[in-house]
C-alpha cells in the first residue's frame, strides 16, 4: 500500500469539497462536544451522587419560642426531658443509624460558615434560629417514611429532607444531560448525511480515476481508502474541535460551579470523554462513509 | 487462454440477447479480430471476460481460471492480468504521460523503484519516448490511445483486450497504433480487438470472430472483414 499516493488522493478530494469538509467538521465537532458535555454532567452527577448518599440527614426542626409554624401554634417549646424523650423515640426507630442534637448556638456557628451574606449575618441572631435533631439514617431511601413518622411527635416544627433538595438538583442536572445528549443525537445524524453526501460528492468527482483503478485490477480497499480517509480526516478535525470545546467547557463552567458541587470534575474524566467523543466521531465517519460508497461506487 | 462455453447474456430490461449462445477458444499469444456491426455484442463479450458483466448461462474461462467461480474479492487480480484500450482513451486529463501510465501500478500497489523502471519503458515500446511530460490535451488522438496502450501494458498482462481502438482516429494513424498492438502480440500477449475497422482487419490477415445480432457468424483463421467466400 502506497501512503504517499492515498494521503494525495486524500487531500486533492477535500480540498475539492471544501465548503462541505468545513460543514461535517462543523457538524462533527458541535455534536461530539454536546456528546461530551453531556458525558460530563452524568459523570459530575454520579460521583455527587456517591458523596452526598451517604451524608445526606433529615433535620428534624423544633419549635422555639412563639415560632410560626402552624404544627408549633400556642405550644411551649419542650423542656429539656421533653427533648431527650424525642431524642430516644426517634433513636429507637429501625431506620435510624444516628441521631445529633444542634443547639442554638451551634446553628448559628454553621450558619455562619455557610453564609457569606453579611447583611442576613447581622440581623439573624442565634436565638432566631431552631434547635435541631441531625437524623443519619441507615438507609437514604426511607427518608420519606422516617420523616412522616416524626412529624406527627409534639414539639416538631418541620422536617427538612436534603435528600429531597439533592433530588431536585440532580433532576435539574439530568435534564441539562438529557438535552445536551438529545441536540448530540441530532447532530450526529446531520454529520452522518452530510458525510454521505460528500462522499457522494467525492465519488462523483473521481469517477474517472476510480473507474481506472477498477480497469487495472485496484483492490477494493485500495478504492474505497481514499474516501473512507477523508471522512476519517474531516471527523478527526471535527474531533480536535469538539475537544478544545471540552476543555474550554470544562474551566469555564465545571469549574464555576465547582464550590457548589464539592466533588469537582477531574481532568482524567475530561480526558477520557475526549477519547471516547473522538473515538465515536471517527468511527460514524467511517460508518457513513463506507455505506455511502457501497450505494455510489461500484466495485 | 479464453474460453466460451455456450454463454448467453441478456441485460436486465431488454428481450434480445445480447450474446446468444456464444461458444469460442482464444489460445494464448493468439490475435484475434472481433467484427461486426454496431450493437452485435462486441463490447459485451469484452466485458463478459473481465467479468464486468456476469452471464446468464454459459461457462467463461479466463487463464484457467471459471469467472463465475472466482470470487469478487478475487477480480481484481484477474483483472491485473489483463490490459484494456478503448475508443476514448479514458486518459486522466490532470496527469502527464508519465503519471497516467504509472498511475495503473500505483494503484496496485507496486514499489516506487520498479515503477520508474519501466514506464520508462513501456513508453519507449508505444513510441512516445520524449514525451513523457507532455498534458495528454498536448497530443493527438494516435498519441493519446499510444498511452492508452503503454497503460493497459505496463503490468505485462496475459490478455489485451481493445474495444475499437481506432474507432477515433484517422486511418493513417490507425496503421501506427496496429503496429504497437503488433508489437505487444508479439511478447507473447492474447490480443483481443473489437472492431468495425475493414481496412484494418483486411490488413492485418489475422484471425477473425464475426457476430451478428449476438451470435457467431464466422470463425476464420488469417480471415478479412467481410465474407471471404
Ligand atoms: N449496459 C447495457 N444495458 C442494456 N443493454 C445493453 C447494455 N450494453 C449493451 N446493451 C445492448 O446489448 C447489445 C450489444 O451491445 P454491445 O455489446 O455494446 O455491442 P457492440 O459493442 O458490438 O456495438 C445491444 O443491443 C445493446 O443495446
Ligand atoms: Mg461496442
Amino acid at each position: 500500500m502506497r501512503a504517499n499516493f492515498i494521503f494525495s488522493e486524500v487531500w486533492i478530494g477535500l480540498r475539492r469539497n471544501l465548503t462541505m469538509t468545513i460543514a461535517v467538521i462543523v457538524t462533527v465537532a458541535v455534536g461530539m462536544a454536546l456528546l461530551g458535555i453531556g458525558l460530563m454532567i452524568n459523570s459530575q452527577v454520579s460521583s455527587m451522587t456517591g458523596y452526598w448518599v451517604d451524608k445526606v440527614e433529615l433535620s428534624v426542626f423544633l419549635c422555639k419560642k412563639n415560632d410560626v409554624f402552624p404544627a408549633c401554634k400556642d405550644k411551649p417549646p419542650l423542656t429539656d426531658d421533653q427533648k431527650a424523650a424525642l431524642k430516644q423515640t426517634i433513636q429507637s426507630m429501625p431506620e435510624v443509624e444516628r441521631v445529633d442534637f444542634e443547639d442554638q448556638n451551634q446553628a448559628y456557628e454553621n450558619f455562619k460558615a455557610q453564609q457569606g451574606n453579611s447583611l442576613l449575618l447581622s440581623v439573624i441572631q442565634p436565638g432566631d434560629l431552631s434547635e435541631s435533631f441531625r437524623v443519619k439514617l441507615k438507609n437514604p431511601d426511607n427518608a420519606t417514611a422516617v420523616s412522616e413518622s416524626i412529624q406527627g411527635q409534639t414539639g416538631v416544627a418541620n422536617i427538612v429532607n436534603q435528600r429531597q433538595i439533592l433530588d431536585t438538583y440532580f433532576g435539574f442536572l439530568s435534564k441539562l444531560r438529557n438535552m445536551a445528549l438529545g441536540v448530540a443525537i441530532l447532530m450526529v445524524f446531520a454529520a452522518t448525511l452530510l458525510i454521505g453526501n460528500t462522499v457522494r460528492l467525492s465519488a462523483y468527482n473521481r469517477r474517472r480515476e476510480t473507474g481506472i483503478m477498477r480497469l487495472v485490477g485496484a483492490s477494493n480497499i485500495y478504492i474505497q481508502l481514499p474516501f473512507v480517509m477523508e471522512g476519517v480526516i474531516a471527523g478527526l478535525i471535527g474531533g480536535v474541535f469538539a475537544a478544545v470545546l471540552l476543555i474550554v467547557t470544562k474551566v469555564l463552567l465545571f469549574e464555576g460551579i465547582q464550590s457548589y458541587m464539592a466533588v469537582p470534575l477531574g481532568w482524567n474524566t475530561v480526558a477520557g470523554v475526549i477519547t471516547f467523543t473522538m473515538a465515536v466521531g471517527v468511527v460514524i465517519c467511517v460508518l457513513a462513509s463506507f455505506i455511502t460508497l457501497r450505494r455510489y461506487l461500484r466495485v | 487462454m479464453i474460453h466460451f462455453d455456450n454463454v448467453t447474456k441478456v441485460y436486465t430490461n431488454q428481450n434480445r440477447p445480447a450474446l446468444d449462445h456464444v461458444s469460442v477458444d482464444v489460445d494464448k499469444g493468439e490475435f484475434v479480430f472481433l467484427v461486426g456491426p454496431s450493437g452485435s455484442g462486441k463490447s459485451t463479450f469484452l466485458r463478459l471476460v473481465l467479468k464486468e458483466e456476469r452471464p446468464n448461462s454459459g461457462a467463461i474461462h479466463v487463464a484457467g481460471k471459471e469467472l463465475s467461480r472466482l470470487s469478487n474479492f478475487k477480480v481484481p487480480h484477474l483483472r491485473r492480468r489483463i490490459g484494456c484500450v478503448f475508443q476514448d482513451f479514458r486518459l486522466l486529463p490532470n496527469k502527464n504521460v508519465y503519471e497516467n501510465v504509472a498511475f495503473a501500478l500505483e494503484v496496485i500497489g507496486k514499489p516506487r523503484r520498479f515503477i520508474r523502471k519501466v514506464v520508462p519503458e513501456v513508453i519507449e515500446l508505444v513510441g512516445l519516448e520524449g514525451k513523457a511530460h507532455r498534458m495528454p490535451d498536448e497530443l493527438s488522438g494516435g498519441e493519446q490511445q499510444r498511452v492508452a496502450m503503454a497503460r493497459a501494458f505496463v503490468n505485462r498482462p496475459m490478455i489485451l483486450l481493445a474495444d475499437e481502438p481506432t474507432g477515433n482516429i484517422d486511418p493513417a494513424t490507425s496503421i501506427g497504433i496496429m503496429k504497437v498492438l503488433d508489437r505487444i502480440n508479439r511478447t507473447g500477449t492474447t490480443v483481443l480487438m473489437a472492431t468495425h475497422d475493414a481496412a484494418i482487419v483486411d490488413s492485418m490477415r489475422k484471425r477473425v470472430v464475426e457476430l451478428e445480432d449476438g451470435k457467431i457468424v464466422r470463425d476464420q483463421s488469417r480471415g478479412v472483414y467481410g465474407q471471404a467466400y
